[in-house]
């Protein structure tokens, strides 16, 4: 996607799409039917295209998507892992934060979560040339913003 | 002109294995803004596969032609500063796909009454709800969320499967393969009539035969069928290699799929290309979550030719399974991979075969190989 801004200027672009789609599991049925097939895209292009490139995640984890759709009909799209408060409550098992966050701690979730959560993150194009402490410390004030906290070691 | 009408409505099986994402069950109320458009008289009978329809990809939507999955589509004026944090929001509290137009200067259908200062500085996001969604909430807890002061304006209509299937069928031309083998789908007359001629349909199945994974696999099939074998396609989508090969000379097709789609649409497919039952059997392999054991009931080391062209995952995963139909000295053709995940898959079957070579078309790879004469089975 280096050159996504070249082909920017090159083709003129017709819209932004966003969604979310189970990793691997891109289907041309809603919701990815009706929101390209609205423009005219090759739906089982970008569903082989999309599910191919989303092997390595859990199946049916939920990946964020945008879509660059031209006016030629082509596309371009770039794929995101779920957010960090998703991965959270999955780790921790819960669904959804706490009510007070800051006052009522919901649960815990020990380092190792916190340091698997980054490394899966990492691999998203937006964070890779982040260091993964930073991350982690990301992860760690988005978990504390849920009423979850971080501690060394699960009893 | 939708040949699909006369497929039967059949019970889908495998549904189980489709997570539906929201589990909320709402009545069936609907909206206050503007009221739907088209076929109101669906919603008394969507509350039996609502929860099918409103997954993300069910395929039962295909099967009910009269149930074709409805979706509400619904166009928001947003200011145009928050449109991103705006859109994220949307994405968050319930919508499935939230679309922003590019080039839209002004607003067309702006109300007169906001004045045309207003107009410029607003822009139209198109958004898609499951049906049982309830838009004016997720839209009012969405501005909530970005700190927008007031909700904006929005129009809510009922949209259905059917309508974007039936508008992009045009999208699917004539293409030619190789020289002299075109696939031309079921609606369009082959431009070339003496070349090999493979009519489709693919409806909701993979397999139009533009995209590289399925044109590899057609160019392998071309150079490796001379006549008479006996070939299996391991993952038949809308069946076009199957096709494909008995229109090669080859003796017999099988095609196994786990989506019951596709069974229908290969045999709808054979059909058009006037092939006889008897030359192309169809099997539904069980999917992970069924019960009922892995075992299709195919014969081991039966076909000279055998290809699959599915996904990284399925292809390890099965990569015995695939390889046990083969005759020892049988081509192996794997598929649907892209050339960075093509090591593992080398190192995988390289325990099963010799002389493997590749094939590159962009970043879509077909690697084939013979099956060793003798090895030790796992």
């Amino acid at each position: 996607m280096a050159a996504a801004k070249e082909i920017l200027l090159r083709r003129p672009v017709a819209a932004t799409i966003r969604l979310t789609v189970p990793a691997g599991g891109a289907r041309p049925a809603t919701p990815v039917g009706p929101a390209l097939g609205q423009y005219r895209l090759n739906l089982m292009a970008f569903c082989k295209d999309f599910n191919a490139r989303t092997q390595k995640y859990k199946p049916d984890t939920p990946m964020a998507v945008t879509i660059t759709a031209f006016k030629d009909n082509s596309f371009e799209f770039t794929v995101k892992s779920p957010s960090v408060s998703w991965y959270v409550k999955k780790a921790a098992g819960v669904d959804k934060g706490s009510t007070r966050p800051g006052h009522l701690t919901v649960t815990t979730l020990s380092v190792r979560h916190v340091y698997e959560i980054a490394k899966v993150k990492q691999t998203d194009p937006f964070c890779q040339y982040m260091p993964l402490e930073s991350i982690c410390k990301s992860i760690i004030g988005t978990a504390n913003s849920m009423g979850i906290k971080i501690v060394q070691d699960l009893e | 002109m939708l040949a699909r009408n006369f497929i039967k409505h059949f019970p889908c099986r495998n549904l189980s294995r489709h997570h539906i994402l929201r589990d909320r069950v709402r009545p069936l109320i609907f909206f206050t803004s503007s009221t739907p458009q088209s076929s109101i008289s669906i919603s008394a009978s969507l509350s039996s596969s609502s929860s099918s329809s409103s997954s993300s990809s069910s395929p039962s939507c295909f099967t009910d032609e009269s149930f074709a999955a409805p979706y509400l589509s619904v166009r928001i004026h947003c200011p145009k500063h928050v449109v991103d944090p705006f859109s994220d929001a949307l994405l968050c509290f319930g919508a499935s796909s939230v679309a922003v137009d590019e080039d839209i200067e002004e607003e067309d259908d702006e109300d007169a009454a906001s004045g045309s200062s207003h107009a410029s500085k607003e822009i139209c996001i198109e958004s898609i709800f499951p049906v049982h969604e309830e838009v004016k909430t997720c839209i009012s807890q969405a501005a909530n969320s970005i700190g927008l002061k007031e909700i904006p304006k929005f129009k809510v209509e009922m949209g259905d499967e059917q309508d974007w299937i039936t508008k992009n069928q045009d999208l699917f031309q004539p293409v030619e393969i190789a020289e002299r083998l075109w696939i031309v789908p079921e609606w369009s007359s082959p431009p070339v009539p003496e070349a090999v001629n493979i009519i489709l349909n693919p409806g909701f199945a993979f397999g139009t035969g533009e995209h590289p994974t399925t044109r590899l696999c057609l160019l392998l099939l071309q150079s490796l069928i001379k006549g008479g074998e006996a070939f299996l396609d391991y993952g038949t989508g809308s069946g076009i290699l199957a096709i494909a090969a008995l229109k090669f000379g080859a003796a017999s097709s099988v095609g196994v799929d786990i989506d019951p789609l596709a069974i229908k649409s290969t045999s709808h497919n054979a059909a058009l290309n006037n092939i006889p039952l008897e030359k192309l059997e169809l099997h539904l392999a069980p999917s992970e979550n069924s019960s009922s054991g892995r075992e299709t009931p195919l014969q081991k080391e039966q076909f000279d030719v055998v290809i699959a062209s599915i996904l990284l995952n399925p292809v390890m995963e099965l990569a015995d399974h695939i390889v046990s139909f083969g005759k020892p000295g049988a081509t192996i053709g794997i598929s649907g991979i892209l050339s960075e995940q093509l090591p593992i898959v080398k190192e995988r079957y390289s325990t099963f075969l010799e002389n493997i070579s590749t094939a590159t078309i962009g970043d879509w790879v077909c690697m084939s190989g013979t099956k060793k004469g003798e090895f030790i089975d796992n």
